[in-house]
């Protein structure tokens, strides 16, 4: 290469950089939770660009805007991390007034019990946690004791994750699934360490192919990974667990930090369009938070009860809430236990 | 030429210190300081975390590490030395079976685990093929379980012990081996008393470069193992995640690389001997 090339090409990256001065709207979201069409739609409108980037667990969304200088404008948060970023001043308060769509929100999340007057976030996406099984099987579990019989040795699985296999356990213990009452976590602990020697792994969505190719015949799996997994196999069934499960919700928040406020309302409002949730809600077969987009959608979809359970059955549910943290340590305590055990 | 020369290290020392040093002082920081209610850390200064690690429960995780990463270690030196030493005396395509050695690193390790969980779980291709050959009635139990655990160590890190015994190895001299056969030596026992006590250095480097790795592992414990097995590097990921619990996370980690450098110059110190 020679200098004058050199430089040339210096000053094309220094003008690459600056041309056109459009914004640049940072958006952190879940794997596979908007359509292929979302961004560049939005792009286009509003004439802007979008960086785009996914996490895998709450956890490293939230060690990463943690900082406060993360560079993102619009996150997603699950439920119970939206009271903690706030009690962490990350999240900017939104302003109503400019969310004009907000009224499209389902009935159910115009007041989340995590944040009643949606002062820092918007119900995005929800679902909840029971049990995808075989239909192969002799006796349908309908409850989670049923995944502590013998008739499932090394054919069942539980969520690696503490919340959930805590969850189930309480909820067997009759015990709210956000308790941090050392007596009830020390009985959950050991109705664990009981069931592990039944248990062929505990693993998360990666069970899916398992589930479909029969290794496994019942795993403790969230409601919409289920549905994924069941439109791949006519040989699946789910059910939400007659002592009670986990409801959790994904939420859309603008971060304290965002220095691109204006784009980032838009941004929310535009995703809560009912044509643009619906399309998302299609595409990626999610359950929307969105009442008007939930009433386009195609009838298979808008009834499916796994996606939107009935009354009846979502009052078995409970949402997760942060822990305080005491509590949070003792499980994470247990938790190495029943790993170890 | 004193100037010369610090200006030639500088490059070096200024990435150790940028990019070694400042991170694992931030590191210690955070092992003595306080828990935050949501992850991160806050003052006091503590050495609490530390007093927690000596707890029973993670003392016998660090003891299950070494054992596991031992014994793949072990492993990886079995079937690594005999590999090496073929390479290194075979008289043609020497540059083809090292590149066969290195070829898996053309992947990532996480699809490569994969690959193995496909082809170990109960319709994976082995049970299967077992299955249809009438040779056992149900599918063994390959998956989600320590030996799992094990030979997915195995098969990840034996690359690192291959290379530097066949380095050492490729060195010896062949008359060495040409006298100890004149000398009345049959083969074996000139593999065992001339090529191993000369193929030490490399088997040493080689057990230490699996070793290390295979003690910190967590990304196989956690798919080969199916979660069921914790080793200390799922330990350190768990604070760091879900537990939130940062301090401790930093202080485990500290105490597993002063365990690590314990050993590595005790090791050191041995091999220094012999030579």
């Amino acid at each position: 290469m020679n200098r004058r090339i050199f430089l040339m090409s210096v000053a094309g990256a220094a003008l690459g950089c600056t041309r056109g001065h459009k914004q640049r709207l940072n958006v952190y979201n879940w794997e596979n939770y908007v359509a292929s069409s979302t961004i560049p739609d939005f792009e286009r409108e509003f004439d802007c660009r979008v960086r785009y980037a996914t996490y895998g667990s709450a956890e490293e969304m939230l060690a990463k805007v943690m900082s406060g200088n993360s560079g993102w404008d619009v996150i997603f948060p699950s439920n119970s991390f939206v009271q903690p970023m706030h009690e962490l001043d990350l999240l900017a308060q939104l302003d109503h007034k400019r969310l004009t769509n907000l009224s499209n929100l389902d009935a159910r999340f115009e007041h989340p019990a995590w944040d009643p007057p949606l002062e820092w976030c918007v119900p995005y996406m929800h679902s909840a946690t029971g049990i995808v099984y075989s239909k192969s099987v002799s006796r349908r579990p309908l409850a989670w004791a049923d995944l502590w019989t013998d008739s499932y040795q090394r054919r069942v699985t539980m969520l690696d994750d503490p919340a959930e296999v805590f969850a189930a356990c309480l909820r067997r213990l009759d015990q709210s699934i956000n308790s941090g009452d050392p007596r009830a976590l020390k009985q959950a602990r050991d109705l664990a360490i009981q069931q592990k020697p039944l248990l062929r792994a505990y693993l998360n969505e990666e069970v899916r192919d398992q589930v479909v190719a029969g290794d496994v015949l019942a795993a403790q799996m969230w409601a919409q990974v289920a549905q994924v997994a069941m439109d791949n196999s006519a040989n699946l069934a789910f059910s939400f667990p007659e002592e009670g499960f986990a409801l959790y919700a994904d939420n859309i928040c603008i971060l304290r930090e965002s220095k691109h406020r204006e784009l980032a309302y838009e941004f929310v409002n535009y995703l809560l369009r009912p044509n643009v949730a619906a399309a998302i809600a299609i595409d990626m077969r999610t359950a929307t938070a969105n009442g008007a987009a939930r009433a386009t959608l195609p009838r298979t979809q808008r009834e499916n009860t796994i996606l939107y359970p009935a009354p009846e059955v979502l009052a078995r549910g409970e949402w997760f809430a942060p822990l305080p943290g005491p509590a949070q340590r003792l499980r994470d305590r247990y938790w190495t236990e029943i790993k170890s055990a | 030429m004193k100037h010369l020369r610090a200006a030639f290290l500088a490059p070096g020392v200024a990435v150790m210190a940028i990019l070694f040093f400042a991170p694992l002082l931030i590191v210690l920081a955070y092992s003595l300081l306080t828990r935050g209610a949501y992850g991160g850390v806050v003052p006091p200064w503590t050495g609490e975390s530390y007093a927690r690690v000596f707890d029973p429960l993670y003392g016998e995780i660090l003891y299950r590490s070494v054992w596991i990463a031992g014994v793949s270690t072990a492993l990886c030196l079995a079937l690594g030395f005999p590999l090496a030493l073929y390479i290194a005396r075979a008289a043609r395509h020497k540059g083809l079976l090292l590149n066969l050695v290195m070829l898996p690193f053309w992947t990532s390790f996480l699809i490569r685990t994969y690959a193995w969980m496909f082809l170990l779980r109960d319709t994976g291709l082995i049970n299967s093929m077992l299955l249809s050959l009438h040779v056992i009635r149900e599918p063994l139990p390959l998956l989600f379980n320590t030996g799992a655990v094990i030979l997915g160590l195995v098969y990840g890190y034996l690359p690192f012990m291959v290379l530097p015994l066949y380095a050492t190895l490729e060195k010896l001299d062949p008359y060495l081996l040409d006298a100890a056969a004149d000398l009345g030596a049959a083969p074996f026992v000139t593999v065992w008393r001339v090529v191993v006590p000369l193929a030490k250095p490399g088997m040493v480097a080689g057990c230490l470069l699996v070793f290390i790795p295979c003690l910190g592992a967590y990304l196989t414990p956690d798919l080969m193992g199916g979660g069921k097995t914790v080793m200390a590097g799922n330990l350190v990921q768990n604070q760091f995640t879900t537990a939130r619990d940062w301090p401790f996370g930093a202080a485990v980690s500290l105490v597993l690389m002063v365990l690590v450098l314990v050993v590595t110059r005790a090791l050191m110190r041995r091999t220094e001997e012999l030579l």
